[in-house]
């Protein structure tokens, strides 16, 4: 024991306003005489506490804590048409702001790659490969707008130019030359083509049938698991806390209800929200207290693989969903969704 | 393209002065041949190449040509009424953008809320789950060394849930994963098993 320590303890003991709580509790954890001080002093003050208080029957919640088990999005958001539409004009324009090409520096003479790229410099008259024919110099400059509803503004249109520039690999390249405009049609049969792999489809086959237990559901959104208990109610996979804390509690209800076989992680130490409800008539527990209702403390976990399992599951849960937020608000009653709606993300 | 422009006018080997002649120094250096390569510091000998002439890399043409183009950027030249749907474009765009950001910050700040309201329903809840006042509480205000009549069992959740111990030596690499434009040929791992 060292003089600054002493003088630290001595300054906490004697003005506690200068130190603050938790330092306190750390000084004062070192020194046993100390505590038991404290400790003597709080039960002082507490048989102070008239008797009057003690004779009413204590009332008491149920603390539960919940588990807010979450799919983070898997795709990227579909884009609003105006942003679509933004990022299409703004790519166009970027073709007209840039410098031009520098074919020589890229491509040998005379090498397949600078034949190919001659052929396809002539079809779409611009570097870039998904934004249609663009010309931002010359006499026609100044017709370089989209129209409403042009093929080349739609999303799908310019996913297939850039798989078809993939596929096409300049083997063969006998376009004919005296044609001053060759059709995309006429051109495309002459290259030789080497089939590249289709990227799967955004919306998928649990979208389709709506699949509510399959993850592959709304890959675009948030998707949350919900519970059926015994009672029928969809709520988040819920239990009363024992002596542990809301962390430790959220891994055990996990276990217990949905299975092992999930890669969770559950995120912080942090409640993300609550949940309080109070009974129409007070519940007797079995140590003496009148229980006037209960409070869950939601925990936040993510799911990153594996599936739900309630088989051997220790609350009697019968059921479960995976639901984005919307899909929530049907199922669950008012008040519940009133206390967690703020804790689930929009997307 | 006509890339002569961009070809060097003053060739440097064709004008041995050096920084030496400026410090009125006696110019010990011998002439520096002409150098044919222009990515090598090493004289190249003219007597091997036939014709010996020099021969800018075309390499070295297109670097200058990016480097000193006159027009970089490319001006952008509108006529007016183009001008104007631009700018009328460009301010839908900012209006959008700012609604969009507008409303993320509201979804945080919601959440965040949440969070806050959580805690501090925690910090005043005693063991029995009841809410008490921060004068029963204590630790708190001007006296903040005391605690109150009912401090020790008060907040046994949130002294727990602030605990930052850890927090962030426990994140899984899983979660490094980020938003694609297509899902993943396999789809979701359904059946994925501890050990």
């Amino acid at each position: 024991m060292n003089v600054g320590q002493q003088t630290t303890r001595r300054l906490a003991l004697r003005a506690g306003r200068s130190v603050c709580r938790s330092c306190k509790d750390t000084i004062s954890r070192n020194y046993a005489s100390a505590t038991a001080a404290a400790v003597q002093s709080d039960d002082q003050i507490a048989q102070h506490v008239p008797p009057v208080a003690q004779t009413a029957p204590q009332t008491s919640y149920r603390i539960n804590a919940g588990v807010v088990l979450s799919r983070p999005p898997q795709l990227t958001r579909d884009l609003h048409p105006f942003e679509a539409a933004y990022f299409l004009y703004q790519r166009r324009l970027n073709e007209r702001t840039a410098l031009p090409f520098t074919r020589y520096f890229y491509y040998k003479k005379r090498t397949p790659a600078d034949i190919e790229w001659k052929r396809k410099i002539k079809q779409r008259l611009t570097p870039a490969r998904d934004i249609g024919r663009y010309k931002g110099y010359g006499d026609e400059a100044w017709n370089d707008e989209l129209l409403v509803g042009a093929k080349e503004s739609d999303v799908e249109w310019q996913v297939e130019q850039l798989l078809e520039d993939a596929e096409q690999t300049g083997a063969e390249n006998q376009t004919e030359e005296g044609n001053e405009e060759p059709t995309v049609a006429s051109a495309r049969k002459k290259v030789a083509h080497e089939p590249v792999e289709r990227p799967m489809p955004r919306t998928t086959e649990a979208d389709l049938k709506n699949d509510v237990k399959s993850l592959n559901r709304l890959l675009q959104r948030t998707l949350y698991l919900l519970v059926k208990d015994k009672e029928g109610n969809w709520t988040f996979p819920q239990a009363t806390l024992e002596k542990e804390t809301l962390h430790a509690a959220a891994l055990r209800i996990l276990d217990q209800s949905a299975g092992v076989n999930m890669n969770t992680w559950v995120v912080g130490n942090v409640p993300i929200g609550h949940y309080k409800k109070d009974y129409h008539e007070p519940l007797t527990t079995s140590s003496g207290l009148n229980e006037v209702g209960l409070k869950t403390f939601f925990m936040k976990a993510r799911i990153m693989a594996g599936q739900a399992n309630l088989k051997d599951n220790k609350f009697g849960l019968t059921d479960f969903k995976w639901l984005a937020k919307e899909e929530i608000h049907k199922e669950v009653p008012w008040e519940y969704f009133r206390s967690i709606r703020n804790m689930l993300a929009d997307r | 393209m006509n890339l002569s422009a961009f070809r060097p006018v003053l060739w440097p080997s064709r004008f041995p002065i050096s920084a030496a002649a400026h410090c009125n120094a006696p110019s010990i250096r011998t002439p520096v041949p002409a150098t044919t390569s222009p990515f090598s510091s090493t004289a190249r000998l003219l007597k091997r190449k036939k014709g010996g002439k020099n021969v800018t890399d075309p390499r070295v043409t297109a670097i200058r040509y990016h480097l000193q183009h006159p027009l970089t950027p490319r001006p952008l030249h509108f006529s007016r009424n183009r001008y104007l749907r631009h700018w009328t474009i460009h301010r839908a765009w900012l209006l959008f953008l700012r609604k969009r950001r507008r409303a993320e910050e509201l979804e945080l700040e919601r959440q965040y809320m949440a969070m806050r309201a959580a805690c501090e329903h925690l910090r005043l809840m005693d063991s029995n789950g009841n809410q008490v006042s921060e004068a029963e509480a204590g630790g708190q205000g001007p006296d903040a060394g005391t605690l109150g009549p009912k401090g020790k069992e008060v907040g046994r959740l949130y002294r727990a849930a602030m605990v930052k111990r850890g927090v962030w030596g426990s994140v899984p690499i899983e979660y490094a994963r980020i938003q694609t434009d297509f899902p993943p040929r396999e789809g979701w791992n359904h059946g994925w098993t501890r050990n």
